[in-house]
C-alpha cells in the first residue's frame, strides 16, 4: 500500500494537495500541529474518496515527536510505503528585519528547516532501502526572490531549496526525485493578511492562484509524467517572478 | 546471543541482501569491498541490521568498522547492550 505523508496537510495548501493526491489513489499521512477541527474535516474528505488516512498530529520542528510518530509508523507498518513526502509546513512572522525578535526568526527557521530534515531523513531512508520516492519540498517565491519583510521567511525557504538541490543529487541513483515547489501569492489562511486588489497588478495573470493550482503541480512531479524530474523549483505564481 | 549465532545471521543476511559470494566473507576481509558498497549502500546494512537486531543504528558507528571481525564485535556488542538494558 502506498502512503503520501503531508505535513501541514489540514488546510490550505496542504490539504490541496492531500485531496489531489487521494485523487491519484494514495493512501495519506497527514500531519498538522493544533487544528483539530479542521484536521478532521480534511480527513473527511479524504476518506469520501476511498482512501485511508492516518493523522499524525505532532510539530515538525520537533525531532523527538518526529521520531515517536514517523519512525515508529515506518517500523510498525512494514506492509506500507510511504512512497510520497510533501514537506509543506510552514509559518510566516513576518517583520523588518530590525524588529524581528529571536523568539520569531527561530520559530520560522525552526519549523521550516528544522522540519525538513526531522521528517525526510525518516522518509528517505525507507525510500531508499525500497528504492522509490517521491520528495516535493513546498518553497515559496520569498525563497527565490527574498521579499521585504520577510527575511526570515525567506532564508527558510532558500535553505529548503538549497536542500532540495543538494537531496536530489544524493538519492538520485536510487530512483528517487527531490523537487520544490515555489508558489507566489495563493489564497489560504496563510495570505488572508494581502488584500489581492492591492498586489495583483503585479502579477502578469492578474490575480492571486488557488491552491488547487499549486496542488497540479505537485501531482505532476509525484507523477510518471516527472520521472526525470528532479532537483528542480517550479514556480506557481502567474508570471510574478521568474 | 552468542558471538557465533551472530556471525550466522550476520553471514546470512550479508548472503541474502547483498548477492555477495558467500565464501568472500572472512573475517579479515574488508567489509566495504567486500561488499562493494557506497554511501547509500550502508543505508540498506543500517535498515538490514536494526530489523535484525533491533537495535538502533547511527552512521558514525561505521568509522571504526573495516573487517568482518569489527562488524561482527559491533553487533555483538550492541546486542549485549541492548541485552541489559
Amino acid at each position: 500500500m502506498e502512503y503520501a505523508l503531508v505535513t501541514g496537510g489540514s488546510r490550505g495548501i496542504g490539504k490541496a494537495i492531500c485531496l489531489r493526491l487521494a485523487d491519484m489513489g494514495y493512501h495519506i499521512i497527514l500531519n498538522y500541529t493544533s487544528n483539530d477541527d479542521e484536521a478532521n474535516k480534511t480527513k473527511a474528505l479524504l476518506e469520501a474518496k476511498g482512501v485511508n488516512v492516518v493523522l499524525m498530529k505532532f510539530d515538525v520542528s520537533s525531532t523527538e515527536d518526529c521520531d515517536l510518530h514517523i519512525e515508529k509508523w515506518i517500523n510498525e507498518n512494514k506492509d506500507k510505503n510511504i512512497t510520497v513526502l510533501v514537506n509543506n509546513a510552514g509559518i510566516r512572522r513576518d517583520n523588518i528585519m530590525v524588529f524581528i525578535q529571536p523568539e520569531d526568526w527561530k520559530r520560522v527557521i525552526d519549523i521550516t528547516v528544522d522540519g525538513f530534515y526531522n521528517v525526510t531523513r525518516h522518509v528517505v531512508k525507507s525510500m531508499l532501502n525500497k528504492r522509490k520516492g517521491r520528495v516535493v519540498n513546498i518553497v515559496s517565491l520569498s525563497g527565490l526572490k527574498g521579499l521585504p519583510g520577510q527575511t526570515s521567511y525567506s532564508a527558510a525557504k532558500g535553505a529548503v531549496i538549497a536542500a532540495t538541490k543538494a537531496l536530489a543529487q544524493e538519492v538520485g541513483k536510487r530512483g528517487i526525485t527531490v523537487n520544490a515547489v515555489a508558489p507566489g501569492f495563493i489564497k489560504t489562511d496563510m495570505t488572508e493578511d494581502l488584500k489581492e486588489e492591492d498586489f495583483k497588478f503585479m502579477i502578469p495573470m492578474n490575480r492571486f492562484g488557488e491552491a488547487e493550482e499549486v496542488a497540479g503541480v505537485v501531482a505532476f512531479l509525484v507523477s510518471k509524467d516527472s520521472s526525470y524530474v528532479t532537483g528542480q523549483v517550479i514556480s506557481v505564481n502567474g508570471g510574478l517572478y521568474s | 546471543m552468542t558471538k557465533e549465532e551472530i556471525i550466522k545471521t550476520v553471514n546470512n543476511f550479508l548472503v541474502e541482501e547483498f548477492e555477495v559470494d558467500a565464501a568472500k566473507i572472512t573475517p579479515e576481509a574488508n567489509l566495504r569491498e567486500t561488499l562493494d558498497l557506497d554511501s547509500l549502500d550502508y543505508v540498506d546494512l543500517v535498515v538490514v541490521i536494526e530489523s535484525h537486531f533491533g537495535f538502533k543504528v547511527v552512521g558514525e558507528d561505521f568509522v571504526n568498522i573495516h573487517t568482518f571481525e569489527d562488524f561482527y564485535m559491533y553487533c555483538f556488542n550492541k546486542v549485549q547492550e541492548k541485552a541489559v538494558a
